[in-house]
């Protein structure tokens, strides 16, 4: 929820405006602090038990001040007045010595804003029921599952972003969130490990109810004998949306964001409203979204983040460049970039999607290396299938796939209707031609 | 330094049931110059305090920020730790007993590390290396160059009346440079410098480095000039790098005690051939080879004093890397491998240095030995299974074309099934060379040291046909 610029607890407010005061009377230019108080509360099961409540209190500040474009930054996670000034004197050493950077800066200033979501306090007693419901569930419909660790965890945090700009935003959020690690096992045979974590708002949701959850655990059921073939050929890779989170994430870094156009290896940079992939692909960064609790509505420099397209029909229409990043490349500061990602919702249905397949894999995850700076990946595929002739056959291991991450945007020939979300990201199947798919 | 007020809070309160009571402090820089412009200049320090209570098996836990000389803050915290215990053993209701107590033991370990080291200086060197590549390499399409450091400071009390006070310090530069293939495309490699020891100790001179920087842009031409692998099953010889990243994926997860119990492939496997019998595995404590290891620990984070922990003896699995809970259960000795990474973090069995001890062939030999194989020499990352089947990112190799190097590799992977490919390992190099940098995830990540020779194995290649 969106509102009139207020800090809950003064404590925060009381901190940046200590350290904008000392930014500006150590003789800075600019400087900004990102100031937040946070409590996290976990509820964790490893080694076959529920094993620990965990409490974390934690105060944390990043201070950033310039003296003429050079550039300070400090970490402490302490409110102390001493550590604050301490920090302060340390992070201008660091300037003073700095080579000076044109490109730097700080945000400009803006509407002064508020953002609140979710429960301040975590319900412990429904966490307890919700992960042993989740046990009992899973024990019940998929009973070779073996978890190596669920963890279930409240996290609420105020943070407030303050510069001399006079830039105030600040955010409150209070969400849950589930992660895990789990195989399935029988009669001494494991199969490959699989996770997943999910975001969400009430921690009295039964865990097991979204398809996704069900959909993985039956997945991995299916995996403790698989199958292996020798040689290799060139076929369809069927992406499931928790993997293609991943490639996603690998495109944005070899391709969109700071890092890449800096260094100027990006093989997009001069590719802006060009045609980079096939006409369905469309991808969006988004700041809100009602599937989407975790997406947070403020940049780490200082900016209210809005919905943004990045590719529309597979033309790309925005890169995803911070403030630095845009200055340094001359070009434009995105609206987002972050990292809660939308995939449009084809008009295949799924069944048909896998119907379309003569010879390919459906890939439940990818484990491989980052890709190299053209976009060259290759890795293997885990959790995955056989498919042919359009049905779903054997599970796999030992199988290896190799691609450039462009090629495999451009050579997108079907984009499901189904979609999954894990509450950061809202994501469909996607088929892709002509990847090389090798075997043993 | 990290004051002691622990003892007084325990001079004034004592332990109340098994309890774990650490201060801590991870103090980082980092410097990173990208293209000449200085992209990333900062320093944090991580300190707080946190306690774990154990009671009837049910764990409590609870840390704050903020450290100090206040015994009453200390006692909130382990009140909130113990109240958590309480509220999981009355819905669990475990029963189980205390663990065994160690015998009293105070240590001191590695604070002589802990000098003050200023920003400035990592900036300067970053600085030094960064001109020395944008002036001996001008036709690069990118170079970046990044220190880092992370020193790690604990103090330990445990109510079995365990002191330990450790500094391991780490300090690493690392350099990517970037050219471009004859078809355009952008051709990476980046090397890691540095290891144990605080900054001023490992980069005393940017000098001293320049002869890695030229070394590392021959090794970038030839891969430029490089080919692609042939896909699937080769013969390879993996030298020290790889050898260390496959002990510690490929091995090292599958013998972590709480991955056994879920079910991974070192449960059934235990006391059976593995590996050839030139194959010998070990999670190193603190020393080995007559000099410390990368990560030395002393005594872990559960209190346990730490030793080397044999995994793989002539081939046959013979370990599990432990904390005192698996420890008890499975009926073996712990070992020291519970190990926290920040104040705020509970220890989890985690690897030290895991190393494959070194054979008695010479290199060149292997090299020899090969008519139509790969020489794989850097690694850029790695991940594990519970099956045992791995895969790593290969930077940089060789082809081996009848006994002899022959043109390098651009980017590739290799993978296999841990334990099978072990088994095909019938060359082993005469000698160990260890690698400083990893980090390990596993809920938190933590500092690992890997260590190996090179080994001739069988293994799958992953390239384009």
């Amino acid at each position: 929820m969106k509102q009139e610029f207020e800090v809950k607890d003064k404590a925060i407010l009381d901190v940046a405006e200590l350290i904008l005061n000392e930014i500006s009377s150590i003789g800075a230019d600019e400087g900004e602090t990102w100031v937040s108080r946070s409590v996290l509360t976990e509820l964790y099961y490893e080694q076959s038990k529920i094993s620990m409540v965990r409490t974390v209190f934690s105060d944390n500040v990043s201070i950033k001040l310039l003296k003429d474009k050079r550039k300070g930054t400090i970490r402490l996670n302490s409110f102390g007045p001493t550590d604050i000034q301490k920090a302060v004197a340390e992070a201008w050493q660091a300037a003073e010595k700095a080579a000076p950077d044109e490109a730097e800066g700080i945000a400009e200033l803006q509407e002064n804003l508020s953002f609140s979501s979710g429960e301040k306090e975590p319900n412990l007693d429904l966490m307890y029921q919700q992960l042993t419901d989740f046990l009992e569930d899973t024990r019940r419909d998929f009973p070779k599952i073996s978890f190596d660790s669920i963890g279930i965890e409240h996290q609420y945090s105020e943070k407030l972003y303050a510069n001399t700009n006079g830039v105030r935003l600040s955010e409150e959020q209070g969400l849950y969130q589930l992660s895990n690690m789990f195989m399935a096992r029988d009669e001494g045979k494991t199969s490959s490990f699989n996770y997943f974590a999910t975001i969400y708002k009430n921690p009295a949701d039964r865990v097991t109810e979204p398809n996704r959850v069900r959909r993985l655990l039956s997945e991995t059921e299916q995996q403790i004998e698989t199958e292996q073939f020798e040689g290799s050929f060139v076929g369809d890779l069927v992406i499931t949306p928790g993997c293609l989170q991943d490639i996603l994430w690998f495109i944005a870094d070899t391709y969109l964001q700071d890092g890449a156009l800096i260094s100027g290896t990006s093989p997009w940079k001069e590719r802006l409203n060009q045609q980079v992939a096939s006409p369905l692909v469309n991808i969006s960064l988004v700041a809100e979204h009602p599937e989407l609790p975790g997406a947070s509505k403020l940049s780490g420099d200082g900016y209210v983040v809005e919905n943004m397209k990045v590719i529309e029909n597979g033309v790309l229409k925005n890169f995803s460049l911070s403030r630095y990043g845009a200055s340094k490349t001359g070009m434009q500061r995105s609206a987002n970039n972050g990292s809660t990602v939308v995939f449009n919702q084809g008009e295949t249905p799924l069944e048909e999607l896998l119907a379309g397949v003569e010879k390919g894999i459906l890939l439940g995850r990818f484990s491989g290396g980052s890709p190299s700076p053209s976009g060259d990946l290759s890795g293997v595929a885990k959790n995955s299938f056989l498919v042919e002739n359009g049905k779903v056959t054997a599970p796999l291991s030992e199988v290896m796939i190799a691609g450039n991450l462009s090629d495999m945007l451009r050579d997108t020939v079907a984009v499901s209707q189904e979609r999954e979300s894990s509450g950061y990201w809202l994501l469909p199947w996607i088929r892709v031609s002509g990847v090389t798919i090798s075997g043993k | 330094m990290l004051q002691d007020h622990l003892q007084a809070y325990v001079t004034k309160y004592g332990f109340s049931g098994y309890t774990e009571l650490r201060a801590q402090q991870n103090r980082n820089r980092s410097v990173a110059m990208l293209n000449g412009s200085l992209i990333a200049n900062s320093s944090g320090v991580s300190r707080g305090v946190s306690a774990r209570v154990v009671k009837g098996g049910a764990y409590g836990f609870a840390s704050a920020t903020g450290y100090g000389d206040d015994p009453e803050a200390i006692a909130r915290i382990v009140a909130t730790a113990s109240q958590n215990a309480g509220f999981l053993d009355r819905r669990v209701q475990r029963g189980e007993p205390d663990f065994l107590p160690n015998r009293p033991l105070t240590r001191k370990d590695g604070l002589e590390h802990d000098v003050a080291v200023e920003q400035s200086y990592l900036l300067d060197m970053v600085d030094e290396l960064d001109s020395y590549i944008a002036e001996r390499f001008p036709r690069l399409l990118s170079r970046r160059v990044f220190a880092r450091s992370l020193d790690m400071e604990k103090l330990l009390y445990t109510s079995d009346g365990i002191v330990a006070h450790s500094f391991v310090p780490r300090s690493n530069v690392y350099i990517f440079m970037t050219t471009q293939d004859k078809d355009g495309q952008p051709v990476e490699l980046y090397k890691v410098l540095g290891g144990y020891g605080n900054f001023l100790e490992k980069f005393k001179n940017a000098e001293d480095f320049f002869e890695n920087l030229e070394k590392q842009h021959e090794l970038l031409m030839q891969k430029a000039d490089g080919v692609y692998a042939k896909p699937g099953i080769q013969t390879v010889i993996l030298d020290s790098d790889l050898a260390g990243i496959l002990a510690h994926e490929a091995v090292g997860h599958t013998v972590e005690a709480d991955f056994v119990q879920t079910g991974s492939v070192g449960g059934p496997m235990f006391g059976q051939q593995v590996a050839s019998e030139k194959v010998s595995l070990v999670d190193i404590a603190h020393s080995a080879f007559g000099e410390l290891a990368p990560v030395p620990v002393f005594v872990d984070d559960e209190g346990t004093p730490a030793q080397d922990q044999m995994l793989i003896e002539n081939g046959i699995l013979t370990g599990y890397m432990h904390n005192k809970e698996s420890a008890r259960k499975f009926g073996h000795k712990a070992n020291g491998n519970a190990r926290a990474f920040d104040f705020s973090d509970e220890p989890l069995i985690r690897m030290r240095n895991t190393c494959i001890l070194p054979g008695t062939d010479k290199l060149e030999d292997m090299i020899a030995s090969v008519e139509d194989g790969y020489l794989m020499t850097d690694m850029n990352n790695g991940q594990a299974d519970s099956t045992g089947e791995f895969m790593f990112g290969v930077p940089l190799g060789y082809e081996i074309k009848n006994g002899k190097l022959g043109r390098a590799l651009k980017d590739t992977t290799v993978s296999g099934v841990a334990f099978e490919v072990l088994k095909t390992a019938d060359m082993v190099s005469d000698t160990v060379t260890w690698t400083n940098s990893g980090m390990c995830g596993k809920k938190q990540m933590i500092p690992v040291g890997m260590g190996g020779p090179a080994i001739k194995v069988k293994i799958n290649v992953g390239g384009r046909a």
